[in-house]
Formats: structure tokens, sequence, C-alpha cells
């Protein structure tokens, strides 16, 4: 079977089974290994990528179903090169260990942040409920988020 | 080279697209909604099924109406969708809880209410006991029309039968609910037990009528009657409830799991029933 995608914002084809998780498509196919393969379940959330704005565990969709959505992985963020001011203050804030976990941090909490600039610290625990880290503890990951609210804030 | 499918997909264009497909297709073919069930079939050492037919894309069955009288949820509204939806209505407050803490934020967004009133295998289904204790219908359409039943009997169904689920029906009524859940960790992970519970009380504020449901004890989720009855005439006293109700758990004949023995799950449950009550005291 033959599917059109659009990832990142280009067209892009895969031939193989319409039920193979999009994680699959996404790093065997298309070689983008940001969304990573860890527990398949939609636990972890180390696979979330962006289906359509919403965050979405790649993992667990079949690629037949994404057709007419635009996906959109870490590497499709902001500009090639840069980093986002959510990536940026997870560095300035040395909230980065393995990096397991942190394209599907980055996927939801930029996506949360922007529908809920003004959460509080525990709205955004409760956000990332679906994101597990098993190296920071989650406290520098949240002072990092709360670092690009008030940096809005302060712009304003 | 050419790369062979091992499976396929049926995308279906309306409801009695899908019937017919399904019914096309055999027993070998499955309903397939938000998928987050059938996806993790091979981490289960599940035999896979090769066809499924698609509900995804159908907006007749995405359609939830609040009327004085009744809810209709379609089938394929998700667990998001749900809670944002109902969120405030006073009668409603157990399936809200069910809906917004269940899994974690992604799941909620895919998973739907028919996918988790139709996974019989899954026993920590948040949406099923909420919805028992609501006295929940299901509707469906096969070749022969539409059928209900109430969700009791279709947890109970023979399988196999070519019909899709189009939406579930809840009465609305006076009764104040809550539901309390177990995790194991704070969130995220499958509560090892749950209590679904709806009161109405007299004038005088005693316990008219209960409706108590119990999720993921036992393998499939039910009413616990013995203690409904028991808490009929009685004060909404929690901690007097939550003593009979550990008066009753020979009721029950618990499941061991790979999260909880069934021992444990049953040792909860009198707190549980507390804990659920306390939530309706406060409403």
């Amino acid at each position: 079977m033959s599917l059109q995608l659009d990832v990142n914002g280009e067209d892009r084809m895969f031939y193989g089974d319409p039920m193979t998780p999009l994680l699959d498509v996404l790093r065997n196919t298309f070689l983008l290994t940001g969304a990573k393969d860890v527990c398949r379940e939609g636990f972890c959330g180390a696979c979330t990528v962006r289906i359509d704005g919403v965050p979405t565990m790649s993992c667990l969709r079949p690629v037949a179903l994404l057709q007419d959505s635009k996906i959109v992985t870490i590497e499709g963020l902001g500009i090639e090169g840069d980093l986002t001011p959510l990536q940026q203050a997870f560095e300035d804030h040395d909230a980065v260990q393995c990096g397991m976990c942190f394209p599907g941090m980055v996927m939801s909490l930029t996506e949360f942040l922007g529908r809920r600039p003004e959460a509080s610290r525990e709205e955004m625990k409760e956000a990332l409920v679906g994101n597990i880290c098993r190296c920071t503890g989650y406290e520098r990951i949240i002072d990092a988020a709360l670092s690009v609210r008030l940096a809005l804030e302060a712009a304003e | 080279m050419a790369i062979q499918a091992t499976s396929s997909i049926y995308i279906a264009k309306s409801v009695s697209d899908a019937v017919s497909a399904l019914t096309d297709q055999g027993p070998s073919a499955e309903l397939f909604a938000g998928g987050t069930w059938i996806m993790r079939a091979p981490l289960r050492q599940e035999k896979e099924r090769h066809s499924y037919v698609a509900l995804s894309k159908l907006p007749e069955l995405s359609v939830i109406t609040v009327s004085e009288n009744e809810i209709s949820i379609g089938s394929c509204v998700t667990h998001a969708e749900l809670a944002e939806a109902l969120d405030g209505l006073p009668d409603m407050h157990v399936l809200v809880t069910a809906a917004a803490k269940s899994a974690n934020p992604a799941i909620r967004r895919v998973a739907t209410v028919g996918g988790n009133l139709s996974t019989v295998k899954f026993s920590a289904a948040d949406l099923v006991p909420a919805m028992l204790c609501l006295e929940a219908e299901v509707e469906f359409m096969s070749e022969a029309g539409i059928e209900r039943m109430p969700l009791g009997d279709y947890l109970h169904r023979p399988a196999g039968a070519a019909r899709v689920m189009t939406r579930v029906i809840l009465p609305r009524s006076e009764a104040l609910s809550a539901h309390a859940r177990l995790p194991l960790r704070k969130a995220g992970d499958y509560p090892v037990a749950i209590v679904s519970i709806a009161v109405a009380r007299r004038a005088d504020g005693l316990i008219a009528a209960a409706r108590v449901a119990v999720g993921s004890v036992e393998n499939v989720a039910r009413r616990w009657q013995t203690l409904e009855s028991a808490m009929s005439g009685l004060a909404l006293d929690p901690h007097l409830i939550a003593g009979r109700a550990a008066e009753l758990l020979g009721d029950f004949r618990a499941r061991d799991g790979i999260e909880a023995d069934g021992w444990y799950r049953l040792k909860v449950l009198p707190t549980l029933v507390r804990r659920a009550l306390e939530t309706i005291t406060q409403q």
C-alpha cells in the first residue's frame, strides 16, 4: 500500500503495511529519529509528535489514518539550526540529562504553553503526566517551562 | 521491490458503510476507533487481526447532546471531549472525573467512549463503572437495524456480531455522583481498583437509592448490589458506609494481575467507597 503523508511540511511517500505505527514510519523510513521508540504503549510519551496540531503518541497511530493530516515532529519545530524558546530554556536550566524523553516533553509542552500560557506549576505537571522522565525528577523541566512563560510576560 | 502489506484498514464513510464492511469481511475484521488498545496487541502477545474497519472519520459518531431527560454520547467521542462537554453538570460528576483522570492527556485525546466500553479484556477501563452507575444504555447499528441494551448486558455480550456502537444514552437524574480510582502512581497508569457511586437522597437527607459500580477488581466491571441495598435509608456518612463495604467484600472474586494481587484490590475498596462518598458530600 502506498500513502502520501505531510511530515514537517514536506510530502513524503510510504510504501508498506497500513497498520504500521507512525513512529516506525518516522524512524525507519524517513529517518526522523527525534521521536523515541521506548514503551510503545502510550505510557511514556517519548514518541510524541503533533498530528494536526495535537500532541499524539506516534506509537499508537496507524499510518493509514494520517493521509490527510499534518504531522510535525521535533525536527520540524522552529527554524532549522535554531532552538525554540522552550528548547533554549531547557538548555539554560540544564534540564536535559539522557535526552530520551525530551523530544516528547518539548512536543507536549510547546502545544500546552501555546494553549495555556498562564498555566500554573501544578497544571504544567498535570499536562506532563504522559511524558515520563527517569533522570531529572521533573522540577527543572517545570522551572524551564515557567521561565518561558515569565519571559513572555516580561516582553509584554 | 514491492512491499507486501499484511493487514488492511478500511476507512468507513458512514455508519451503515461500516456495518456493511464488517458483515462482508466476516469475523476476522475488527472495528478500529481510537486504536489505543488494538495498537498494543503485539505487546500483549496477542494474535493480531489483519483487517480493520476504521470509524474515526465519522462525524456522526462524535456528537454529544445534552437535554433535560438524557445525554447522548457518540461512540467516537474521545475521553477529553467527554470531560470537557459534561463539565459542570452535577449528575455527571462521576463521568467527568472518569474521563478526565484516565490514562494521560495524549491518550485521552484519542481513546474513544465506544472503544473503552467495548474492549472486553481491559478490566481497568474507567468509563465502564462510571457509566454503569449512571445506568447507561448503548445503541448499535447492524444489518438488522438499530438495537439498544443496558450497558451491563452489553459487557457480557457474545463476541463476533457485525454491529457498530453508535451512541451511549445516559438518563438524567438528581443523584449526585463521584468516581474514586487508585493508580499505583499519582497518575498515568491503570487503576488497581475503581469505585463509581451515584446517590439520591430523601428530603430528610438519608439515602433514598444508591448505585455503586466497581471496576478493575474482577475481570469485568459490575454493580455492587449488596452494598447498594445496604446503603438504602442510611445517612450519607462515608465512614459508616465504608464499614459496610468492608463487610461485603466477599461478593467479589478479585483478579490477580501484574500491577496488584486480588487481595490488595479488595483491601482498598472500602477506602475508595469512602473517598467517593466524601466527594459527594462536598458537592
